[in-house]
């Protein structure tokens, strides 16, 4: 007993003549949660320095006279004079499966009253993006579970696509759509017991969103069963410009962690246009240099180093991410924009002319691209619809000149009719991703002319109708269709026989 | 108005240089110096001098080991304080007493931005920061 009690004795004589050695420095100026300091001579250029409270600050501008730091968390309690602390660490994030099904802040403390994170490790919230020989070739497939995108705008696993248009064009369902399909996706995969499967973990950054549209986000990939593989990562448009600023940068943290341990994961960057916001307006209380737009001189770097942390590591897994930039009325070539387009590895653009005419999802398939192209689609998907985006730009083209109204020869017209039944084929409502079998069967039934004799008004009701046909009574082709990756002679006689008995049996 | 700020504090930078000896800040380098600028005005005098107020109080608080205390500090200790801080920076260090009972007990030295926290109130906010 009283051994105990010495050692606990000789432990606290040890700690009260422990001097501890910290570097300080004081506020002087505070405001729009940036913070100019005195002092501070040892502080490094990303450290996290400490501030009365518990606020956390990061050191962002290192000038002769003085520090500008950010602060992360309540600034309110925060007033001139107060001493701030060096700490000698960069900022870091939990990261980890614990973090799965969770809603979490910038600094990833939780945020949706589930109780606190059991995380075992944490990951630097700054990194230096994967190197050149460490990345493997992007050439696995990553579902969307959007038809269009999946047929023509393939994405692989370690892509960077950037979903870009207006507001209110659809661009946060498609991502949520394609959260949920990698949901779907795991749930058969995981259920199947094939080892070689590997699931696609989420992670959704909101950045400057209302936080009502954060619930309803969190709401639809709960109804969706999707919020067990997603980690959401929500810095609202009431959070200050520092979390909104860093927020991606912890997303990024936590998806590199799957990745560097042999797992592949999705990031979606909701949006990188109010990133760029957050950024400008630190930027300009720190009194750096402005430039175009007034955004300050390295905003490409700012979404450049956070893009290419995206990647498919050799012998690991990978890092897929989907961010997402606004335009104003369609102007792809103002600055973040055209920044954001030539980071990363193709666009999915979303016209506001075509969402207003029913046309959704509203991608416009002429300005869309992916530059990984048909190395990340399955064989199956190329045979059924290699010649899909070539059809589609062709009958734009087409349709603009009958427009005119003039006497169309018979093939025009064929490609006309064609067109315009592909065009209601893509049509697909949101938060209802189709499997990659469930798109082959029926991109083959498009193909094979089975919605040829259909009104062209009537495709939307004629696809749903075959969708639930194979769904409920073809479950064992579509199996075959998903294990084999590739139809054969035998499977496309099968998809012929199942296409012909859905015909027998619908009347549109 | 940012390049007046600048030209203000190169000004004071320079006048700040002539005004160390052995890296140590000198005194009658200083009145030579506030002399000087009374007699030659340079443009925006306040804007010099308040810069290169803040850079020599910057150096003279490298200069100077405050000791804040709770309890009575024997005048040795002090000695053995100024000597270790003059040793650990290389530079000549006196060591000033300040009595603060908010540390309960202990002591807290600072030189410069530099701090050595060795009292109870502060041991008492880093864990209460910890928990």
């Amino acid at each position: 007993m009283s051994t105990v009690l010495d050692q606990i004795e000789q432990q606290i004589a040890k700690l009260s003549t422990k001097a501890v050695k910290k570097n300080t420095g004081n506020i002087r100026t505070i405001a729009d949660g940036v913070a100019k300091i005195d002092g501070l001579s040892d502080v490094m250029y990303n450290e996290m320095v400490a501030f009365p409270g518990g606020a956390i600050g990061i050191a962002l501008n290192l000038e002769e006279t003085e520090v500008g730091c950010v602060i992360l968390g309540d600034v309110s309690k925060l007033k001139e004079g107060d001493e701030v602390t060096t700490t000698g660490k960069l900022l870091s994030v939990p990261v980890g499966k614990a973090l799965l099904g969770r809603v979490v802040d910038a600094l990833g403390n939780a945020v949706d009253g589930k109780g606190p994170i059991d995380a075992k490790e944490t990951y630097p919230v700054e990194r230096i993006a994967p190197g050149i020989m460490a990345r493997k070739s992007v050439n696995q497939p990553l579902f969307t579970g959007i038809m269009a995108i999946d047929s023509m705008i393939p994405i692989g696993r370690g892509q960077r696509e950037l979903i870009i248009g207006d507001r209110g064009t659809g661009k946060t369902t498609i991502a949520i759509d394609t959260i949920i399909n990698q949901a779907k996706i795991n749930k058969v995969g995981l259920a199947s017991g094939d080892a070689k499967f590997r699931p696609v973990y989420s992670i959704y950054v909101a950045i400057g969103q209302k936080s009502s549209n954060i619930v309803r986000t969190v709401a639809a990939l709960e109804a969706a069963g999707a919020l067990e593989y997603t980690i959401i990562v929500a810095a609202t448009a009431a959070d200050n410009p520092a979390n909104q600023y860093i927020a991606p940068y912890s997303g990024a943290a936590m998806g590199e962690w799957f990745m560097e341990n042999g797992m592949d994961a999705l990031i979606v960057y909701d949006d990188l246009s109010k990133h760029a916001v957050a950024y400008r307006q630190i930027s300009l209380i720190l009194k750096r240099p402005s430039g175009r737009e007034a955004y300050p001189g390295d905003v490409f770097y700012l979404h450049s180093r956070l893009l290419e942390r995206a990647a498919r590591l050799d012998g690991k897994g990978s890092l897929t991410a989907l961010p997402i930039i606004e335009t104003l009325a369609g102007d792809v070539s103002a600055y973040i924009p055209t920044n954001v387009i030539s980071i990363t590895d193709g666009q999915i653009f979303l016209e506001t002319d075509l969402f207003n005419q029913g046309i959704r999802p509203a991608v416009s398939v002429g300005l869309s691209v992916s530059r990984v192209g048909s190395s990340a689609q399955i064989k199956a998907t190329k045979q059924v619809g290699g010649k899909l985006k070539g059809e589609l730009a062709q009958f734009r083209e087409l349709a603009a000149f009958a427009q005119f109204g003039s006497d169309l020869d018979a093939k025009t017209k064929a490609q006309l009719e064609r067109g315009a039944r592909i065009v209601e084929l893509f049509k697909q409502p949101a938060f209802s991703p189709a499997s990659i079998e469930l798109q082959v069967s029926v991109l083959f039934a498009m193909q094979k002319g089975f919605f040829d004799p259909i009104d062209a008004k009537k495709v939307v009701v004629a696809a749903a109708n075959m969708k639930n046909f194979f769904t409920t009574r073809k479950d064992a082709l579509l199996t075959e269709i998903r294990n084999k990756a590739a139809l054969d002679k035998d499977l496309e006689a099968k998809l012929q026989a199942a296409c012909d008995e859905w015909k027998s049996g619908y009347t549109a | 108005m940012a390049a007046v700020a600048k030209q203000a504090q190169q000004l004071a930078r320079q006048l700040f240089k002539l005004s160390v000896v052995d890296s140590v800040v000198s005194t009658d380098r200083v009145a030579g110096v506030l002399a000087y600028v009374e007699k030659h005005a340079p443009a925006n005098a306040v804007l010099v001098l308040k810069a290169y107020h803040r850079l020599v109080s910057v150096e003279l608080a490298k200069s100077e080991a405050r000791v804040e205390h709770a309890g009575a500090v024997a005048p040795a200790a002090l000695t053995a304080i100024a000597a270790a801080m003059t040793k650990k920076y290389s530079r000549p260090i006196a060591a000033t007493s300040h009595a603060n009972p908010a540390l309960l007990a202990g002591l807290r030295v600072r030189v410069g931005d530099d701090v050595y926290e060795s009292s109870v109130s502060g041991q008492l906010a880093a864990l209460s920061l910890s928990v």
